[in-house]
């Protein structure tokens, strides 16, 4: 990491553990960073502003097999920077949100259009305040999409009110009749602006926040956040409480599997199998209810610790449950391979081809099922994860039906972590007092149900959070929905395309 | 497919006997935390208040005398109070929470040197609660739900209704895509400004009468998001709210607990017990 950003001619001074940070001049950011985009994988792009002070330009950056982060920062002399999406597709939704939010110009950018809806249709929310030069930019930038025009092509609108007891959102689908021939997502109608009510408090509060991101990220968006505090301060967890911490996380990835997996099952009309998958999925969130008092594990994490360790007969209880699950899953599976109606649906639907997925940095199942070879527990071990053996299943087809048997297999392996960690649980010790918080910026991460969530949080001198970005998956994955929704699929397919994603709004617009 | 029809029936029934008492409540997780307000003493009331990071505790006055609010439609449920004053503040796991008034939600309990704990305000039910639950929705009812800005939870409780263990259709109660078809519209978080619109759209969209409930402590009172930038605030702000949920996110027993009131068909939370102490559920 070090290497590659010296011959881009970059010095990088080491921040955190495995963390390199370079401070770009802006003259030279258009040559540099572009070389390490295309040398490294992007893993996060964004600007921060603050009431007269310039827009500061930020990139997390990450190299295959090597443990180490890089992070650039660059102050920007003007409310523009050269766009690097014509070297990476990655960059582009990033650098649509930092105009759309920050009023920061990516110049060049080929489709500067608004990602959010904003309400009566204008473009999405803005920061109070803006970058200090941001002037009113409306000629700059075009406000709408462009319309979808051919003989015979209509709109479906759908959401963002949806049928179910879903999460809003907005899907416009253009079709002659039964083929998608173009999706356009409209995002933001949630957005709830979680880091910017962040700034001013303590991060042990603002644990609270990060699990209020998304329930389906609750927990590992707040392992991220606080593992970044703690990388900041030099504070130590116990062994008892990194087990606790990697068995709440697997917990929560099983809980997940079951329900992308239940509701591809709901998708393809098999009701019983919906309500066999629901039925364990309940039990898995019974667990977490016993073991942390809360169904979602809120509450359950602090900086430097837990705030639970499971004592020993809760373990053996949590034990034979697993063991339980294990056998019905792959019952379970078994069934629904042989079941000709749910593998038809799935076959070759929403294929998004790797070269696509590779080029946008994607995460998680989505990325894994279409040959990306990534997940944070193994290549940024952090946690008990170097105390136990698990394989990241991985393949290429990508349709939904591997998106689906990435969810299985990770579902197995992640019953086979809680097992191993169960079995191998260390003596508790009595937690180290924490160290005093103190002000600095540091990157923390970790994998969540449905791929890498990434926090770079810095804190202030009085301990407390100045400012904190928080990229989990969905920020990258949904991307490429759209794409695959489009890929020779019907409008009737769009309840499978959708499940077998299993994306959430509220980790978009968080 | 039969040995999909075998699969579930070697699964036997799962379902919760919920609303009916026994057997005990089986979740594991606590629906909401019990203010104990027999126990409380003036150290324990200021400690509460500052530890309690959603403003759900607050207290006003001295060691000598002052007064404790407790809202259960702020608190998140992060247990911070249960762990440090155990004998002050109990989880409990009933999951009957939901209230038909918002101030049924909030206790008050004062302090003063000289005399045991006073109750001020016991979040009970007020005699004159508002009787716009309709008695033709004492049958079935349909729902229209809306997610205002929610981080997913109260949807993923919303979800598992519809599954085997609580089983909503069991008691005449149903999702409709259509708010045409909707007698209550159940909004879940905070509302935010670009899902106002569609919020007040779809109220608008169903036919009288017609009840609101607002699911989770976002709908109730903002939750973790009260105040923020870029949200209009809770749903009685912009619509009538005839039942108040309260949990992050609700359980699914105080869902249907909800629900159940929505249609008459259930009492409003039990409040804390005027004299004794209660064990705890």
């Amino acid at each position: 990491m070090m290497a590659i950003a010296t011959a881009v001619g970059l010095s990088a001074h080491s921040g955190a553990r495995n963390e390199w940070v370079v401070d770009c001049p802006a003259s030279e950011l258009a040559p540099r960073l572009r070389r390490l985009v295309e040398e490294l994988t992007l893993v996060d792009l964004f600007a921060t502003t603050a009431k007269g002070s310039r827009p500061r330009l930020t990139a997390v950056l990450d190299a295959p097999g090597d443990p180490a982060w890089l992070v650039v920062h660059c102050d920007l002399p003007e409310a523009a920077f050269p766009s690097l999406s014509a070297v990476s597709h990655a960059a582009s939704w990033y650098e649509r949100d930092i105009l759309e939010m920050h009023k920061v110009m990516p110049q060049g950018h080929p489709a500067p259009y608004p990602l959010r809806q904003g309400k009566s249709g204008e473009p999405g929310p803005k920061r109070a305040g803006g970058a200090a030069g941001a002037g009113d930019d409306s000629g700059q930038r075009p406000k709408q999409r462009p319309a979808v025009t051919g003989q015979g092509v209509f709109e479906l609108p759908l959401g963002p009110v949806r049928s179910g007891p879903q999460e809003s959102q907005g899907f416009s689908f253009f079709s002659g009749g039964e083929d998608i021939v173009v999706t356009d997502i409209t995002l933001g109608f949630k957005f709830r602006s979680v880091e910017r009510i962040a700034e001013g408090r303590a991060p042990a509060d603002v644990i609270l926040l990060a699990e209020r991101i998304a329930a389906s990220s609750c927990f590992a968006n707040a392992l991220a956040f606080s593992r970044a505090v703690e990388r900041v301060i030099g504070a130590e967890v116990t062994p008892s409480e990194q087990f606790t911490r990697t068995l709440l996380a697997e917990l929560e990835r099983a809980y997940n599997h079951l329900g992308v997996i239940g509701r591809l099952a709901e998708a393809t009309g098999l009701q019983v199998a919906a309500a066999q998958f629901s039925l364990m999925r309940e039990r898995a969130l019974r667990a977490s209810g016993r073991l942390t008092g809360h169904r979602y594990l809120r509450g359950a994490l602090r900086i430097g610790g837990t705030e639970v360790v499971p004592p020993e007969g809760d373990r053996v209880w949590l034990r034979s449950e697993v063991e339980a699950w294990r056998s019905q899953a792959l019952r379970l599976r078994h069934l629904l391979e042989g079941t000709s109606t749910f593998v038809d649906r799935l076959d070759t639907t929403a294929y998004l081809d790797p070269g696509y997925a590779a080029e946008h940095n994607l995460v998680g199942p989505v990325g894994r099922a279409s040959g990306i070879d990534s997940d944070l527990r193994r290549d940024h071990p952090y946690g008990a994860y170097s105390a136990v053996e698990f394989v990241v299943p991985l393949l290429s087809l990508g349709d939904a039906k591997a998106r689906y048997t990435v969810h299985v297999m990770e579902l197995e392996q992640t019953l086979g972590v809680l097992l191993q960690l169960l079995d191998r649980w260390p003596h508790a010790q009595p937690p180290a007092p924490l160290p005093k918080l103190r002000s600095g910026s540091a990157l923390g991460w970790a994998e969540a149900p449905g791929g890498a969530t990434v926090h770079l949080v810095t804190l202030d001198e009085g301990g407390r959070v100045a400012r904190w970005r928080a990229r989990p998956p969905a920020v990258v994955n949904w991307h490429p929905f759209a794409h695959a929704c489009a890929s020779g699929n019907n409008l009737t397919d769009f309840p499978v395309i959708e499940a077998s994603f299993g994306l959430a709004s509220a980790e978009f617009d968080r | 497919m039969s040995r999909w029809i075998l699969r579930g029936l070697r699964s036997g029934i799962r379902t919760t006997r919920f609303p009916s008492p026994t057997p005990p409540y089986e979740e594991g997780a606590s629906s909401t935390v019990r203010l104990q307000w027999q126990r409380l003493s003036a150290p324990d009331a200021l400690a509460a208040a500052q530890m309690c990071p959603s403003g759900a505790i607050q207290a006003q006055g001295t060691e000598v005398e002052g007064e404790l609010t407790y809202d259960a439609g702020r608190c998140i449920m992060c247990g911070r109070c249960a762990r440090h004053l155990p004998q002050v503040f109990l989880p409990v796991k009933d999951g009957r929470v939901a209230v038909r008034q918002r101030s049924s939600l909030v206790t008050r309990v004062g302090w003063s040197a000289a005399n045991r704990p006073l109750p001020l305000e016991l979040g009970r039910a007020a005699e004159e609660v508002r009787q716009r639950a309709v008695r033709i929705f004492r049958h079935s009812l349909h729902i229209r739900h809306v997610d205002a800005g929610s981080c997913n939870g109260c949807e993923s409780e919303l979800q598992m209704l519809t599954g085997p263990y609580a089983d909503l259709h069991r008691l005449g109660i149903f999702f409709t895509p259509t708010p045409r078809h909707a007698d209550v519209l159940l909004v879940t978080g905070v509302v935010t400004v670009n899902m106002e619109r569609p919020l007040m759209e779809t109220y608008a969209a169903m036919p009288e009468p017609k009840l609101v409930i607002a699911a989770g402590v976002c709908a109730v009172s903002g939750g973790s998001f009260a105040g923020g930038p870029v949200t209009r605030g809770p749903v009685d702000r912009l619509l009538p709210v005839d039942v108040h949920i309260p949990g992050c996110p609700p359980t699914p027993q105080a869902m249907l607990h909800g629900l159940l009131l929505a249609m008459n068909r259930a009492e409003d939370r039990p409040g804390p017990e005027p004299e004794e102490v209660a064990d705890g559920a």
